[in-house]
């Protein structure tokens, strides 16, 4: 059983690898590519340059310019717990922060031949005074590597209005955008004096000047850095080479915040809402799938058989839709919240509620809360019911024919006994099956309640991530659900094993 | 002991049968169609240390009637259409629910044809067996505990205490027949059903468990009512032999008069259809070839007068005579000890017969 599970444990780890993989592939070719969402919203944005050049950052940021085999070994690098190369440090604040990184070089060498390497000499102070000069550093780095990004892409939007201008046949070698790879025009002559020329020159220049910022900024940050202005992440085995550490799920750049606290945030009111469905899910399905298999045929089976898959074929968009418009509209009962998972004066509320000295009732936070969830939970259940009351009777109905129960009741076994420890229990088996798949919808949330009830759970989250395109919060939930499934697969098979006695690992 | 087995139990030796089937017939609800007469007027009865055999083909009504002396048969879309099935006094057929659940285990057990499936995969052979014991005798776990592994060692289980801890996946097919007996048994039923127990194995097990079936018999008084298709099984273990047909019983005598000399047309068809080991034939006999003479309904001498052998397929314008069209069958003792079905003539009707029973000598 031991060598079972360890070898399971371990096949899950190129499961997990190939999942994330897949994602991240599928989100690379999303249309407009990772952050398509934001340039969206930059529509606002009047100047187009800024788009631009807000794009050049985002893409340097995330290092979009990569090949995306690259961006996912990077991704993986982070992620796992077995970290290689310079060891980050932990700010204060809690975030990580890694070595600066090197600069991209600058576009365009054979025309324009980049400024000279060289070696800024910089002596980090110690104490307090390292960690307020990494500070300003970092920042310097950050805005001058901002400017110089931005300045490359001036470049290549020169070069791209200067191919414009010249006309055929280099046009064609312009990206479909309009947008030039300098690559593609090392053979464009250069000389002259034309207007689009002239800019160019100008822009490689701003170029060149802000590469030579940007680069000494870079430099000694990366020197405070080396100095260790903040304690080490996880644990360090070979200085600077190789390091344990919690995975690193990123800054999910949508919001701007560590995709971990985004998911703290959205998870526990996921878990709340269906910690409260999944019971009444199974309180009521199983229970009804039992009685309507021992009457099979009689009244009771047939009319819960019908109300549940009336029930099932209820879509849950037009329930919550009626649920809210009806039950919740104050023209009509108004007796739910229209939506959230707490009153607006929540906040000041006792825990339970009490009657005060004027002998008002106040509710209190806990009434409130479950009066705020009756609606979502609602309708999280009602369509629930239908497939796991069935599939309870089918393996109730296969049990009751087979000759074992026939022995239990050639022995006197009364019925009820006959019905629960044996029946019932051979029944087990096909619904850990179904039971163990709570645990990752537990983690998915519902999206279409949660959208409907605006309750910022785990739904809610995803399908933002998943209309911007950030690729750092699609990556984590990818990652923590498939987990989380293939760990509740893994809590399967040993169900099984408890449950049947026939099924071993060895 | 509980009271109420010793009202039940019968004294062994006694010139009342143990259990006696009168005249049961028992239909299923066919949907849509015309209901099933699985069983049309049966009657047979057993003896303490008595063997009675029940043969037939698939389908003429053995289980059923086994069946129904347990209620077992699930209502609807079974029922009891006619006749009784009487047991210690008492018409199994009426019995409550709650009687009934002291009865099924506890006085009648019953063994099924199926041993790799007839017990629980998830409960081990102890619990199977102490689950038996607990629901009869009022005994603690552990004294049920020693009444299995004792039921367990008669049976011949090696090494029952450490066997009470196993799984029914880790015995062979003879060894879970041998725990399905050692269940049977371990209450110390009166009466012993076993369902075509040893046609699921092959011939050397076989011939283990019916020894053992004999000898246990031996040692309790127990009556049996042992349900097969193997007439060789039938001539080594039976004393009384019921051969059925379509639902009814075409004949019934001491097992020994039976082979010397059938009466009946289909009883002498199954014999014709055993092959031999000494002749050669091309292909085999079926019972529809050897009964289709219609010289074989010609006639039997009784005590009533001649007799015609009853057989559903025969032709409307050979049959004789009826009494009444509605209730064409009788079961005739046609000779001391010997019954056959024939049909219901006006002789046949005026000089009724007793019910088929024949007590051990």
């Amino acid at each position: 059983m031991a060598t079972y599970l360890l070898r399971r444990l371990l096949l899950m780890i190129p499961t997990v690898l190939g999942i994330t993989l897949m994602v991240f592939m599928l989100v690379a070719l999303a249309p407009g590519g990772i952050g398509a969402g934001l340039a969206v919203q930059g529509g606002q944005m009047s100047d187009t340059s800024k788009v631009a050049q807000m794009q050049a950052y985002l893409e340097d940021r995330y290092g979009l310019n990569d090949n995306v085999f690259v961006q996912y070994a990077r991704w993986l690098g982070r992620v796992s717990p077995l970290k290689f190369g310079t060891t980050p440090l932990v700010a204060p604040t809690g975030d990580l922060v890694r070595e600066p990184r090197d600069l991209p070089e600058p576009v365009m060498a054979w025309a324009f031949p980049a400024p000279a390497a060289f070696i800024v000499q910089y002596t980090p102070p110690s104490g307090e005074a390292l960690v307020e000069d990494f500070k300003r550093l970092q920042r310097e780095a950050e805005g001058t590597r901002r400017t110089y990004v931005g300045s490359v892409r001036g470049v290549k939007d020169a070069l791209a209005d200067h191919v414009r201008a010249i006309g055929a046949p280099w046009t064609a070698r312009l990206e479909p955008k309009g947008g030039a790879d300098p690559e593609r025009f090392r053979d464009l002559p250069l000389d002259g004096d034309a207007p689009t020329l002239v800019k160019l020159r100008a822009a490689a220049a701003t170029m060149h000047a802000s590469w030579s910022e940007a680069e000494a900024a870079r430099q000694r940050a990366t020197i405070a850095f080396l100095a260790r202005p903040y304690p080490a992440a996880g644990i360090e085995i070979i200085p600077n080479a190789f390091s344990l550490g919690a995975p690193d799920f990123g800054v999910a750049f949508s919001r701007n915040r560590p995709v971990w606290d985004l998911i703290a945030t959205a998870l526990p009111v996921t878990i709340l809402i269906n910690f409260i469905a999944f019971p009444i899910i199974y309180l009521v399905a199983v229970p009804t799938g039992v009685l309507a298999s021992v009457r099979r045929g009689g009244a009771f089976d047939v009319i819960s058989g019908l109300m549940f898959l009336l029930l099932y074929s209820i879509p849950v968009v037009l329930t919550g839709v009626f649920a809210i418009g009806f039950l919740a509209n104050n023209q009509y009962l108004g007796w739910f919240p229209v939506s959230g998972l707490h009153d607006s004066a929540a906040a000041t509320m006792t825990f339970m509620p009490y009657t005060d000295a004027a002998g008002a009732w106040h509710r209190g936070w806990l009434i409130d809360m479950v009066w705020h969830l009756a609606l979502p939970v609602l309708c999280l259940v009602y369509a629930g019911f239908a497939v796991l009351s069935k599939q309870t009777r089918a393996a109730m109905l296969e049990n009751f024919s087979s000759d074992y129960v026939r022995t239990a009741r050639a022995k006197g076994v009364p019925s009820r006994d006959v019905i629960i420890s044996h029946v019932l229990r051979n029944s087990l088996l096909p619904l850990i099956t179904m039971f163990v798949g709570i645990f990752p919808a537990m983690l998915g949330g519902s999206v279409v309640v949660e959208r409907i009830f605006t309750i910022p759970g785990m739904g809610s989250l995803v399908i933002e991530a998943i209309n911007l395109r950030d690729r750092e919060l699609i990556l984590a939930n990818t990652f923590m659900i498939s987990s989380v499934s293939l760990l509740a697969l893994l809590l399967a098979d040993i169900l099984y094993a408890l449950c049947d006695p026939r099924v071993a690992y060895d | 002991m509980a009271a109420h087995d010793m009202i039940a139990k019968p004294a062994a030796r006694t010139l009342e049968p143990l259990m006696s089937v009168e005249d049961l017939a028992v239909s299923f609800d066919n949907g849509s169609g015309p209901r099933i007469q699985a069983v049309a007027g049966v009657s047979m009865s057993v003896y303490p240390r008595q063997t009675l055999a029940v043969v037939g083909e698939s389908g003429c009504g053995k289980s059923v009637t086994a069946m129904s002396s347990m209620q077992l048969i699930p209502r609807p879309p079974g029922c009891f259409d006619a006749g009784r099935i009487m047991f210690g006094g008492r018409n199994l057929l009426e019995l409550p629910e709650h009687e009934m659940l002291k009865v099924r285990g506890g006085q009648i057990a019953m063994i099924f044809q199926e041993p790799m499936t007839s017990l629980n995969p998830v409960y081990t052979i102890g619990d199977q067996i102490m689950e038996a014991v607990l629901l009869h005798q009022a005994v603690s776990p552990d004294e049920a505990a020693g009444i299995a592994i004792k039921a367990m060692a008669d049976v011949g289980i090696r090494d029952p205490e450490g066997r009470m801890r196993a799984y029914p996946h880790q015995f062979s097919g003879g060894m879970r027949q041998r725990v399905m007996i050692a269940m049977a048994l371990a209450c110390r039923p009166s009466l012993l059903l076993a369902d075509e127990p040893t046609t699921a194995l092959d011939v050397t097990i076989q011939k283990q468990i019916l020894e053992l079936l004999r000898g246990l018999q031996q040692s309790s008084d127990m009556g049996m009512m042992l349900i097969t298709h193997n007439l060789g099984v039938v001539a080594e273990n039976a004393d009384v032999v019921c051969c059925m047909y379509a639902g009814r019983v075409v004949e019934y005598a001491p097992v020994t008069e039976l082979f010397d000399r059938p009466l009946h047309p289909y009883t002498r068809g199954l014999f014709r259809c055993i092959p031999g080991l000494s002749e050669l034939r091309n292909r085999l006999v079926t019972v529809e070839e050897v009964v289709a003479d219609p010289r074989e309904y010609e006639g039997l001498r009784s005590e009533a007068g001649p007799v015609v052998p009853w057989w559903p397929f025969m032709d409307q314008s050979q049959r004789p005579a009826l009494d009444d069209p509605s209730r064409p069958y009788a079961l005739v003792e046609v000779s001391p000890d010997r019954w056959v079905g024939c049909w219901r003539t006006p002789e046949v009707a005026r000089h009724p017969s007793r019910p088929p029973r024949i007590a051990p000598a």
